[in-house]
């Protein structure tokens, strides 16, 4: 028999307790009770209680603490729509067209939701080139400022209200429709109809109009339009004050034509000539060749001068030795050059177009024959309506896409306005004019609508919705057909337009309906360009000139411009464009007073006679600078003074589009508003005032600037050479390059184009060309769109904590007495002619360097390299100790200073300035993309997401990766093919043959002397002119032998 | 008779002392209440670590952005904060160690202290590396530990990561160190103590030592081992800073003399301070017998030493940019001297180059005030060093289109303050609480009968009188 041992006396004697607590498995219950009911302190807690009670605690507590996590809900589709998989991107083509400004476009749509806009490269016009405003237009979409809904005295009501009282007040009289440059047909043929039925009248009215030119070109060829140009047929181009490159009438397509003459590759040598002749420094004056600098008060003379030149007799102006050289570069490129003008003045205009007859340029360079239709405002039949409306002649009044209040120079439309009866506007929000109408009846935006539009005779366009309308908002073109009481809905109307105009000749009308919504564009083909000749009088115009152009450059006047990103004020609300910097200032979130060194010195704005390159002294980088009150004709602005090199003296130039008081929260308040400055004059108002008088403050001011040393220090990070030099030796710019690459090469062998790392695969490359780009600014803005950077606000800028990952370095090469150029500070102090200066343009962006400084510092591998070499960055990992930024000899990083877009794990410290953090805009976000929380470092990823889904793509389709399927946003939307991205490895790809051909030639890598590696290379700058600054200047006789030796290898 | 009679070196501690005498002397102070001195500062410290403190939780909760680095001066007040506190940091084991194991007994009456204030030099240096960091919650990242990513490693050729090890590796050892030294002084204190909270108190802290022969022997083994230790760290800990430096691309932060520089700077600062602490201590505690005038001297000598090793630094420093012939480091030194931070560099220069200078007059060098007055301006010009280092170096850089300026915000100063709060909170709190001169070792070098001056004059005296008896000349 087994043995058996008790447990105790109670299992011997079976005591019944006992046996009963055998049967329990938990033998002693815990002793919370007691616990509970005596209070710990009391109760003589057993050490296996505690560990038990305190095993409960940890765990209850780790529960707790890790249920923290907000749940996020993410509902799935329950029927999915048919042509949305998600994750996977829709484009739809599409056009920009606002006001005049036109684009074709493609617009990328991630479960349907718009989220990035780029070009489209079917277009004729823009050949998938953008600007700045393009690639903004997708977060105006999301814009909070937007009305949500139609509006009667600023109180919510519905349409059908709205409808019946608009309907019963159109009855009553004569109605007014003022728009914007309609470029659209068949909007234009539904305004017509409207005013035709209602005895009405319709008036375009452009802020910064062209009423001049069309003027002109009416009187001269009898078609009130805008030419068609043609700056890539032109070798030899002058402007007088045209900005083409920035924001006059067609820029996208004006800088693909432009950087498509001055392309240089080693067959072909040429590239275009520029001069551009103005008084303040634009963005095509920044790219011109040879610039001259006259008092505003001369604009007319310098053109009647050239035109005096062109016939043989002389120009009394003290830039005519300048002149002289423009008219012998003209005329010896007869029917290969073009003469534009940016004036408003008819006179001008006129004298031009006989400057451009007498070049025989019509039917080449300027053609009458397929005009654009880009600027249709006409400033003497708004002043006559202004007047009109004033007189009660009309009893409602339509205001569409302009905002007369806020922009109209001078005469008080809300005073007139309030004087009818019935005023609508269908303006996107509750703007300045719209405040002072009665009906609100908010147009979609244009990424909700149907349409179309015209840019030139013959090229048409489509605009389709990619989204349902965000809010209760009405396509303007719906409503006035409703009103009309016409049957058809604008999509139907918009379809009949186009088979009954522009797809007559096709044969099967809706294929090519649908060939045209997909490719977004359709051609009816173009008329042959012929020669003209100007019928108008040009002694009339001459005189007229002579008479208002006193050329009194003493006098003090005033020189307005559109910025390049904010252009006429129309997206004050738009947080890219507000924080981006301009191409030529680097200010952001503020207009300012330009004015030239020499007049600073006059005004005495400049303490103890600082020169403005020099660091000691404040005012060099727009910190707390002056203030100056100007004054025109009884309208005044108090702006801060900038120093800005390339300014004609006794001269301010003032960029309007600021100072909205109904734009929205973002752009409400910033900056001054200039419009009031303009003047009458000829039947349009001109964007320069001659009569203008300043008073200096003692008030500070601070611009937030994004660059603030201007000059690039001889340094050899631009290389820039001279069209002459270039052809004669191809090599001599890259001369050092030879020392460098020899002075670097390690013990393990030279390896700087593939890194020292043996990459199998795809090995990331770009090219930039330093030749082509134009300094616009627009790919820093796609960049923001496309990878979610953050915008930080003014006070940030300022305090340099910008987000941008691709920026656009801009040196200034100033001006010495003897007619060349210096870029380092002491000698540009010693000898500054500011008012003649060179401006390069550098795109700046991660390098991806192989053998990258930043990665080697980081403490936790946030930052590391792929097998594919990119630069990469795990966001997730990165603990911010900044090292990487403080390594990177580029300084590209950015680091996430505050909580710019609640993604961080802290409540309530969202800094969020530009109201960019709220549910709708966050609609704009790239899912594909993280958003980056506070504290991590973030920067260019050679937009990786894109290269993965190119490869995806390759993969799915079993095929290898091919060239141009993958394409960064910076280069996909540069108007200027700038940028070219690829593999490396692939012998195909458009870098590889860039880098194989140019390598001893143009391509350099920035501060390649460091052994970094960079994967991004730049092509050397070539101006097609004499003098430009000497790469010898820093390190004078060192590198002149060695240029000798680089010469005869 | 004539025999050369070498000059009497000068006693280590002044006033005929006997054991009880130091015992009581440096004791006594720890026994009552503080007096009002030490109220009045400690009121203070501990105000400025409370602000210290809001100004840590605001940018911890708000962002590094409010502070005034930016996109090209990353590093600024933070890190130039950082090495500035471990470099003072630098004196208390270098006289520690490496004075025990070179047998300067000058060193027993200034040792503990200095290694106090190193211990808590380095814990406030250790404050900003920490807080700097933009995830400073996610700071164990930088820690090897295996874990469930991968494992995946902290980053083995980042500088910062030997930092890590570095100054962790040099915390603990100068700890343990202080401690070991502080052991029979505690046994000291428990002996003396009379409440029943301070005989527990200390007991506790003694480790239960009773003074015999075999606690010496360990405890003498110990040290000894332990400075072995540490005289390597005084080296390494500052050189592995030095590389946080030296192993970028930045001009001006690229240099191979910052290991022998950046030591021989920290030495000089680490006096410097533990100069401004004696002086302040022994008036306070009233310890001018221990703390004596050939002390401070002997400091100074060393000040004008190492200021002068930093004084070539400096200057092989633009030899080397000239020598170069690259644009950027030439840039790089031309702008320190004369760009917008130039009263930086020449704060620097005089604060460090010439000042200690003037410890060539021996006058200078046994004049409290002048020793005082110095040792302050030496700690700022070590600050405007590594200021100038950092902040200099980076606003100006390779591309002149990211130039910026750097200006610090109340928030930067603020957490500078505080750490100011911590020091002398946990300073004063070490003084009011334990032995500022180490008791025990101090009793080592008490001259005993032989060694004696006052004895040897007393001796001299009977000696003459018993050969004026005898007769015979003294020479």
């Amino acid at each position: 028999m087994e043995k058996k041992y008790w447990k105790g006396l109670e299992e011997l004697q079976a005591n019944k307790e006992f046996t009963k607590a055998q049967k329990n498995e938990f033998q002693e219950d815990l002793p919370l009770e007691d616990v509970f009911n005596e209070g710990i302190g009391e109760k003589n807690t057993g050490r296996r209680d505690f560990l038990k009670m305190m095993g409960f605690s940890v765990a209850a507590a780790t529960i707790a603490a890790s249920c923290e996590i907000p749940v996020r809900k993410a509902i799935p589709y329950v029927i999915k729509p048919e042509e949305i998989v998600p994750g996977v991107a829709n484009w739809y083509a599409s056009s920009y067209s606002d006001g005049g400004e036109y684009c074709s476009i493609m617009v990328k749509s991630r479960e349907g939701r718009p989220i990035k806009v780029e070009g489209n490269p079917n277009s004729p016009l823009t050949k998938g080139g953008t600007s700045a405003r393009v690639q903004a237009s997708v977060l105006s979409l999301y814009d909070t400022g937007r009305a949500k809904g139609p509006s009667i005295n600023g109180n919510e009501a519905k349409w059908d209200a709205i409808d019946t009282a608009i309907t019963s007040a159109l009855v009553a009289g004569p109605v007014a429709v003022l728009t914007s440059t309609v470029l659209s047909p068949s909007t234009q043929g539904v305004i017509n109809d409207f005013v035709t039925k209602f005895a009405g009248t319709h008036v375009t009215y452009d802020a910064h109009s062209a009423s001049g030119m069309l003027a002109a070109n009416e009187a001269d060829f009898g078609t009130r339009a805008i030419p068609n140009y043609r700056f890539d047929k032109a070798e030899v181009i002058v402007s007088f004050g045209a900005d083409f490159l920035g924001t006059w009438i067609a820029p996208v397509q004006y800088t693909k034509q432009y950087v498509a003459g001055r392309k240089l590759n080693n067959a072909d040598m040429k590239m275009s000539k520029h001069f551009q002749i103005e008084s303040m420094l634009s963005l095509a004056g920044a790219n011109a060749d040879n610039r001259i600098v006259i008092h505003p008060s001369e604009e007319g003379l310098a053109v009647s001068g050239l035109y005096n030149l062109l016939k043989g007799g002389s120009c009394s102006l003290s830039c005519k030795t300048q002149l002289k050289q423009v008219a012998d570069a003209l005329i010896a490129a007869k029917g290969k050059s073009l003469v534009v003008s940016g004036s408003n003045d008819k006179n001008i205009q006129q004298v031009v177009n006989q400057i451009n007859a007498m070049l025989e340029n019509y039917g080449t360079t300027v053609d009458m024959s397929n005009v654009s239709y880009q600027r249709q405002g006409d400033d003497a039949s708004v002043a006559t309506l202004l007047n009109d409306i004033k007189a009660g002649k009309y009893k409602t009044v339509i205001i569409a896409g302009c905002n007369p209040v806020y922009d109209y120079p001078k005469g008080d439309w809300t005073a007139a306005l309030k004087g009818v009866a019935c005023t609508i506007s269908f303006n996107d929000r509750i703007d300045e004019t719209t405040a002072a109408c009665k009906y609100h009846t908010p147009d979609n935006h244009f990424l909700e609508s149907w349409s179309d539009a015209a840019p030139m005779k013959g090229e048409y366009s489509l605009i389709q919705p990619v989204i349902a309308p965000l809010f209760k908002t009405r396509q303007m073109q719906d409503s006035l057909l409703k009103w009309s009481g016409a049957s058809v809905d604008f999509l139907a109307y918009l379809q009949n337009y186009w088979t009954a105009n522009v797809i007559t000749n096709e044969g099967d009308k809706q294929a090519a309906w649908d060939n045209a919504v997909k490719n977004g564009v359709f051609s009816t083909g173009a008329a042959e360009a012929t020669a003209m000749s100007p019928k108008g009088d040009v002694n009339a115009a001459l005189s007229a000139i002579a008479a208002t152009y006193t050329g009194k450059s003493d006098s003090v006047a005033v020189v307005l411009y559109e910025k390049v990103g904010l252009g006429n004020g129309k997206y004050a609300n738009n947080p890219w464009l507000q924080e981006m910097p301009d191409p030529i200032t680097k200010a952001t979130w503020d207009n300012y007073a330009c004015i030239s060194y020499n007049y600073a010195m006059k005004l005495n704005l400049l303490e103890n006679n600082a020169s403005m390159f020099s660091d000691h002294k404040p005012l060099w980088d727009a910190k707390e600078v002056r203030m100056i009150e100007v004054s025109v004709n009884g309208a005044k602005v108090k702006l801060p003074a900038i120093v800005q090199p390339g300014m004609a003296d006794n001269t301010i130039a003032i960029a309007v589009g600021y100072g909205r008081t109904a734009a929205g929260k973002v752009g409400n308040g910033v900056g001054q508003n200039a419009y009031p400055l303009m003047t009458w004059a000829n039947n349009a108002w001109l964007p320069v005032a001659f009569n203008a008088s300043v008073n200096t403050t003692n008030d500070k001011y601070t611009v937030a600037q994004t660059q603030t040393h201007h000059s690039y220090e001889g340094r050899r990070i631009v290389k820039e050479t001279t069209l002459a030099d270039h052809k004669q030796n191809p090599h001599a710019v890259n001369a050092d390059r030879k020392e460098i690459v020899e002075a670097t090469t390690t013990l393990y062998g030279d390896n700087r184009r593939f890194g020292d790392h043996e990459y199998k695969g795809h090995k990331w490359h770009m090219a930039i060309d330093l030749n082509s780009c134009i300094g616009c600014g627009n790919c820093t803005v796609a960049c923001q769109s496309e990878n979610n950077v953050s915008v930080v606000g003014k006070e940030h800028v300022v305090r340099a904590h910008e987000m941008h990952w691709i920026r656009i370095d801009r040196y200034y090469s100033i001006g010495n007495k003897e007619g060349g150029f210096n870029t380092m500070e002491k000698n540009i102090n010693a000898d500054p002619n500011f008012e003649n200066v060179q401006v390069t343009f550098q795109p700046m962006l991660c390098q991806h360097c192989a053998n990258a400084p930043c990665e080697n510092v980081c403490p936790v591998n946030a930052t590391n390299h792929s097998s594919e070499g990119l630069n990469q960055m795990a966001y997730n990992r990165c603990i911010g100790t900044r090292y990487c930024a403080n390594n990177c000899p580029y300084k590209v990083r950015r680091f996430n200073w505050l909580d710019w877009n609640g993604a961080d794990s802290f409540e309530g410290n969202l800094h969020d300035d530009a109201d960019m953090a709220n549910s709708l805009t966050r609609m704009v976000l790239n899912p594909d993309v993280t958003v980056r929380a506070r504290g991590v470092i973030e920067k260019c990823s050679f937009c990786v997401q894109r290269i993965q889904e190119g490869k995806l793509e390759a993969k799915k389709n079993d095929m290898r990766l091919m060239d141009g399927m993958v394409k960064t946003a910076c280069q996909s939307s540069c108007p200027a093919d700038a940028i070219v991205f690829g593999d490396i490895n692939d012998a195909q790809s458009a870098v590889r043959s860039i880098y194989d051909e140019e390598d001893t030639k143009r391509l350099y890598f920035v501060i390649e002397e460091l052994n970094i590696q960079p994967s991004v290379g730049y092509l050397a700058k070539v101006r097609n002119t004499d003098k430009i600054a000497s790469w010898k200047e820093s390190n004078g006789k060192k590198h002149e032998g060695h240029e000798a030796h680089a010469e005869k290898a | 008779m004539s025999f050369k009679e070498s000059a009497l070196r000068e006693p280590l501690i002044e006033g005929n002392k006997t054991y009880k005498d130091v015992t009581e002397d440096i004791c006594g102070p720890t026994d009552g209440a503080p007096g009002k001195e030490w109220w009045i500062l400690f009121v203070i410290s501990v105000a400025l670590l409370m602000y210290g403190a809001f100004c840590v939780t605001w940018f911890v909760y708000f962002g590094i952005g409010t502070w005034g680095s930016n996109k090209t001066v990353g590093w600024a007040w933070d890190i130039t904060n950082f090495v500035w506190w471990i470099g003072i940091g630098h004196a208390g084991t270098l006289i520690s160690a490496i004075l025990l194991l070179f047998r300067q007994k000058w060193r027993t009456g200034v040792n503990r202290a200095a290694e106090a204030m190193t211990i808590f030099a380095v814990m406030c240096a250790g404050m900003f590396p920490v807080l700097h960091m933009g995830r400073v919650w996610m700071g164990f990242f930088i820690l090897p530990y295996p874990n469930t990513r991968g494992p995946l490693w902290p980053n083995f050729v980042s500088p910062l990561l030997w930092d890590v090890f570095a100054i962790s590796t040099y915390f603990s050892v100068s700890l343990m160190f202080w401690y070991t030294g502080l052991i029979p002084d505690i046994a000291t204190l428990r002996d003396r103590a009379k409440s029943a909270f301070r005989k527990k108190f200390y007991g506790v802290l003694s480790f239960g030592w009773t003074g015999s022969a075999k606690h010496w022997q360990r405890h003498e083994a110990l040290s000894l081992v332990l400075a072995g230790l540490s005289t390597p760290l005084v080296l390494s800990v500052h050189t592995i800073v030095s590389f946080d430096f030296a192993t970028s691309v930045i001009p001006g932060w690229h240099t191979t003399i910052f290991p022998p520089y950046f030591v021989a700077g920290a030495i000089f600062s680490g006096f410097a301070m533990v100069l401004t602490l004696m002086i302040m201590t022994r008036r306070i505690l009233h310890l001018e017998e221990y703390i004596t005038m050939s002390h401070i001297d002997s400091m100074n000598r060393v000040i004008t030493l190492t200021g002068s090793i930093v004084g070539v630094a400096y200057l092989t420093e633009l030899f080397t940019a000239w020598y170069s012939g690259s644009l950027y480091e030439q840039y790089a030194f031309a702008n320190r001297a004369l760009g917008p931070y130039w009263w930086s560099y020449w704060g620097m220069m005089f604060c460090n180059v010439v000042s200690p200078q003037l410890f060539w007059s021996g006058k200078i060098r046994r004049s409290i005030f002048w020793t005082f007055f110095l040792s302050v301006v030496v700690n700022i010009g070590m600050w405007f060093e590594r200021f100038v280092i950092i902040v200099t170096s980076l606003h100006r850089d390779y591309l002149p289109s990211s130039w910026t300026m750097y200006s610090p915000t109340w928030v930067e100063v603020g957490f500078y303050l505080g750490t100011f709060g911590l020091f002398f909170t946990l300073y004063l709190l070490f003084a009011k609480f334990f032995p500022v001169i180490a008791v025990a070792e101090i009793k080592s070098v008490l001259k005993t009968a032989g060694e004696n001056p006052a004895r040897t004059a007393e001796l001299k005296a009977i000696q003459e009188k018993a050969n004026q008896v005898d007769g015979v000349a003294v020479a």
